[in-house]
């Protein structure tokens, strides 16, 4: 099973927006503020637009190259959250102690 | 009837069959840059027990399979990463490829989340002025700029749908190949049986019986043996033609039933339990049937036991109904006579006998008058605040445990299944 870790916490956000670049990197997310941490992120992987009810909801999933970052823009809300932590590359047992945050919390 | 003598056909091949394989599991390694060049498999569920919708291209080459139980596959490959289903982000990139063929053409046909065909007939030279493989190159061009570098496709050139996926699957992962009468029997002696599509084991045995052992043989086997011995029916026919390059699979077909089915997450689910998620499935069947604009007279529901047997039920109503409480008080009413012999492993619910809904047409009866409105009332509340913002009590348990996750095949309900997501 994968190690992901359930955040859902709004978090203070840097974007870019680049007026030419084409729809897939038009908003670039650059760096989080979480934790008391900065996270700066290296690369895009997709961006996908989603719907909660009526609202649209723009979902960033990121990489600062350690782990990979999901993070939601609420577009009716103006708000920013780090949806999930998930790294890939350590191993379960190293993750296994930590407890994963409810929604909402 | 006479027997058919059909030559290949030799027209320019005008079908494109594009092909993304390995779809989600592409996906989700385009979304997430540290599991590229990693296996990982996709599940639509979130424990070791459940099967792989989907395997990237690393887990395949090492012998993992899609349908694997992830517990299984594990064992093979311990490095495996489990991926949970994120239906809106394949619905993402489902547009796009939509919106990318239908550039080319306006004759797109969509074969399930990951393929589609476009029907280049009539626009060659008037409104594409390029060779069908330039725009094959493009097209995969273009998925990569507008989804991102990890998307691969898979793109199929020949007169008909048939030999398109043939010729689609001939060179995984990022291929473009064309078949036409040219080369048609070469590409042919390269393959096996079960490499054709709609030939597996059952229908391998059946050519075997009647001394076909390679597809070169088929295409060379006359249509009254394809017909009255092979397939002993219109089927050998219509392969005859299909071999040949012969357009015959451009059908649509009418939706005939629409159902939902599930497997009960609990060993020794009390009959509260199997009745919270028989609601359930009524509630999601009822939103499909109303999705589609249809109504339904026939109901069938089965139920498939721990002792591993099977049981069912059907019936036939003078009235047709599309409402979620009709459809579950009829349901209920077959539900009710089961044997209670064992503990249920499975249950579905289906509707049959489908018609255009007349939800719009205002009945002399009152109450039936006020069902409609309350249908209308609850089903705009649940788009406009997302879906089962009101839903009924005895389903609410359910809604959190039975999730709709991604279908194989058929596109119908996608949109709907994205908005639930």
């Amino acid at each position: 099973m994968e190690n992901i870790i359930q955040i859902n916490k709004d978090v203070s956000v840097v974007a870019y927006y680049f007026k030419n670049a084409g729809a897939r990197l038009r908003c670039y997310p650059k760096k989080i503020e979480y934790d008391g941490k900065s996270i700066v992120f290296t690369e895009m992987g997709m961006r996908h637009p989603t719907k909660k009810g009526e609202r649209m909801i723009h979902i960033f999933d990121m990489t600062d190259g350690q782990a990979d970052y999901r993070l939601e823009f609420d577009a009716q809300r103006l708000t920013w959250t780090l949806v999930a932590i998930a790294d890939a590359h350590l191993p379960q047992a190293q993750t296994s102690g930590l407890t994963a945050i409810p929604a909402g919390a | 009837m006479p027997n058919l003598n059909l030559p290949l056909n030799r027209a320019q091949p005008q079908i494109m069959h594009i092909d993304l394989n390995s779809c989600f599991a592409s996906v989700e390694q385009q979304a997430r840059p540290l599991l590229r060049g990693r296996p990982v498999g996709v599940t639509n569920r979130n424990t070791p027990y459940t099967c792989m919708v989907a395997v990237s291209y690393e887990a395949k080459a090492r012998g993992i399979k899609v349908g694997m139980r992830f517990a299984d596959a594990k064992l093979l490959v311990p490095d495996l990463i489990m991926v949970e289903s994120d239906p809106p982000k394949y619905h993402h990139v489902y547009q796009i490829l939509v919106n990318i063929m239908r550039s080319y053409s306006p004759n797109v046909t969509m074969k399930s989340i990951d393929e589609g065909i476009i029907d280049f007939t009539g626009t060659i030279g008037s409104v594409n002025k390029q060779s069908l493989p330039e725009i094959g190159h493009e097209i995969k061009k273009r998925l990569t700029d507008e989804v991102g570098c990890w998307m691969r496709c898979n793109v199929g050139i020949a007169p008909n749908r048939f030999l398109a996926k043939l010729a689609a699957g001939l060179h995984k992962p990022d291929g473009l190949d064309v078949i036409d009468h040219t080369n048609l029997r070469r590409t042919l002696s390269e393959l096996e049986l079960t490499d054709l599509t709609g030939i597996a084991e059952r229908n391998q045995a059946r050519l075997n019986a009647c001394g076909i052992m390679t597809p070169l043989q088929f295409l060379d086997a006359p249509s009254e043996v394809l017909k009255r011995r092979v397939f002993k029916s219109v089927c050998g026919e219509d392969w005859y033609q299909r071999l040949r390059g012969w357009e015959v699979d451009d059908h649509e077909w009418a939706t005939k039933t629409v159902g939902r089915q599930y497997v009960l997450d609990e060993l020794r689910p009390s009959d509260e339990s199997v009745r919270a998620r028989l609601a359930y499935l009524c509630e999601t069947t009822a939103v499909k049937l109303r999705y589609k604009g249809l109504a339904s007279r026939g109901i069938f529901v089965y139920v498939r036991y721990a002792s591993g047997d099977y049981w069912y039920s059907r019936k036939m109503f003078k009235s047709s109904f599309f409402t979620n409480r009709e459809v579950y008080r009829r349901a209920t009413l077959l539900f009710n006579q089961r044997p209670h012999d064992s503990y249920e492993r499975e249950i579905g619910v289906s509707c049959y006998r489908l018609s255009q809904s007349n939800m719009n047409q205002i009945s002399l009866l009152e109450e039936v008058n006020r069902e409609v409105w309350l249908t209308e009332a609850v089903d705009r509340i649940n788009k406009d605040f997302g879906e089962f913002t009101i839903t009924y009590a005895n389903s609410a348990a359910s809604k959190e445990i039975v999730k709709q996750k991604i279908p194989f095949g058929s596109t119908r309900y996608f949109e709907l299944l994205c908005n639930r997501a």
